[in-house]
């Protein structure tokens, strides 16, 4: 399934580069801070029991539907954080910590903190789905990257399934240290006020009762001088 | 005598190499930062940051058991405490120090194939990691793309901790760990390598 989707990929990069939607979506659906938070999510369902999956891959499709259809109250809860607006209302950071504590906990807590987790997974993919739409609400710029959020994280799913070892619930728990991480740095810069650059020092002018502070460009005669001109600036004057 | 004309010599040659180089510059790229690149060369260029990583790995390996996964999973974890605190620029003295520090100490927890608790090597793995997320987050808000520079080196510091892992696990059986606790030894040395020149600096 996942070499499936990647050649779908690669075929629809190169018969259709010049159009908006695949150039969309390799740039921001397949960006690197959008996949490897879909791996986490995938790398999670891999390690929970059968149950547990089908639970978390239906509260996921139910978190993004809800984003979906209920975009504003979503929208509206989280904009009192700060600066929530102009960083996508934290939807990155969240789907980090999401899929990072889903990995971490334990084999006896990861049955219950992964569906928990998809659930905040789906809406906060449903709501970046909705804010990252360059187009006026085309279709096409909503199906695709639903379809990435689905194929990603049951790819990987089912890949890691496939090639089951014995340590792969130990790298899960330092996946999900990397992903938690993340998400707290990044959602932690973006709550940091921007660094502001002093400004400039104001130009040094004369005071307006200054000798020669009349002159408009330095370099220049003041009117009282001289003109530079040889035999001075009477020359042409009438008797 | 033999053993004392070795001691001074080797005395001697660190004391010039320490002489001769920088302090410790986990955090050698200064100025505004880029992405995901910038963010995932910082740990791979600073020597002292990836000896660090590369050590809390190894020394894992080298405890076994829990600590395997328990030590990468504690110092990314803390590393973001470290680096918040960067972010917001609270004073933390001697970094620099606390940097050459880590690799001095986990390099001689290796050589001595050290096995604490486990709560002691947790705190140990949490001062360090307190210690180089400040170096990190002090720059993070400068970067262009914070998220990326973000991912860039947590994604950096958490592949050399497994290299450090795969290294520490391969040379676990071979001369009875020897091998490991050569390495350990070496890795101390670097620390001090960074060590001198930071008190000196201070």
């Amino acid at each position: 399934m996942a070499a499936l989707g990647l050649i779908t990929i690669a075929a629809a990069a190169l018969m259709a580069a010049e159009s908006p939607l695949v150039r969309w979506t390799l740039t921001d659906t397949l960006a690197p801070v959008r996949v490897l938070a879909l791996i986490g999510l995938g790398a999670a369902l891999a390690l929970i029991g059968a149950r547990a999956r089908i639970a978390a891959l239906l509260l996921f499709t139910l978190g993004i539907a809800a984003a979906l259809a209920a975009e504003d109250r979503l929208l509206a809860s989280l904009d009192h954080i700060p600066r929530a607006a102009t960083h996508l209302f934290y939807t990155g950071p969240m789907t980090y910590l999401a899929a990072g504590i889903a990995l971490i906990g334990g084999a006896r807590w990861r049955d219950w903190l992964a569906p928990a987790a998809a659930l905040i997974f789906g809406a906060m993919i449903g709501l970046t789905i909705k804010l990252t739409d360059p187009s006026l609400h085309e279709p096409a710029f909503t199906v695709t990257p639903l379809l990435i959020a689905f194929w990603i994280p049951i790819a990987v799913m089912l890949t890691l399934r496939g090639f089951w070892r014995g340590w792969f619930p130990v790298f899960g728990r330092i996946l999900g240290s990397w992903l938690t991480a993340i998400g707290l740095l990044y959602g932690g810069a973006a709550l940091m006020p921007p660094k502001r650059e002093p400004p400039p020092p104001a130009m040094a002018l004369p005071p307006a009762s200054a000798p020669g502070a009349e002159r408009a460009i330095p370099g220049l005669p003041a009117p009282d001088e001289p003109a530079p001109f040889p035999g001075g600036g009477d020359r042409f004057k009438q008797p | 005598m033999h053993k004392v004309g070795r001691f001074a010599g080797a005395a001697l040659a660190i004391a010039f190499l320490c002489l001769w180089v920088d302090p410790a510059a986990a955090h050698i790229i200064r100025g505004e930062q880029g992405g995901f690149g910038s963010g995932f060369e910082h740990p791979l260029t600073g020597p002292d940051h990836f000896l660090a990583m590369f050590a809390v790995g190894l020394w894992g390996a080298q405890m076994g058991g829990r600590s395997v996964w328990t030590l990468p999973v504690t110092f990314p974890m803390i590393m973001v405490v470290g680096g918040v605190l960067g972010m917001i620029g609270v004073p933390f003295p001697a970094i620099e120090i606390g940097i050459a520090l880590s690799i001095c100490a986990l390099g001689m927890a290796i050589a001595l194939a050290w096995r604490p608790a486990e709560w002691v090597a947790l705190v140990l793995i949490a001062y360090f990691a307190l210690c180089h997320g400040y170096a990190h987050g002090a720059e993070l808000p400068l970067s262009t793309d914070p998220a990326d520079y973000a991912i860039g080196f947590v994604l950096a510091t958490g592949m050399i901790h497994l290299f450090g892992i795969g290294v520490g696990l391969a040379l676990h059986k071979p001369m009875h760990g020897r091998l490991a606790r050569g390495l350990g030894a070496l890795i101390g040395l670097g620390g001090l390598y960074f060590l001198v020149p930071a008190i000196l600096a201070a």
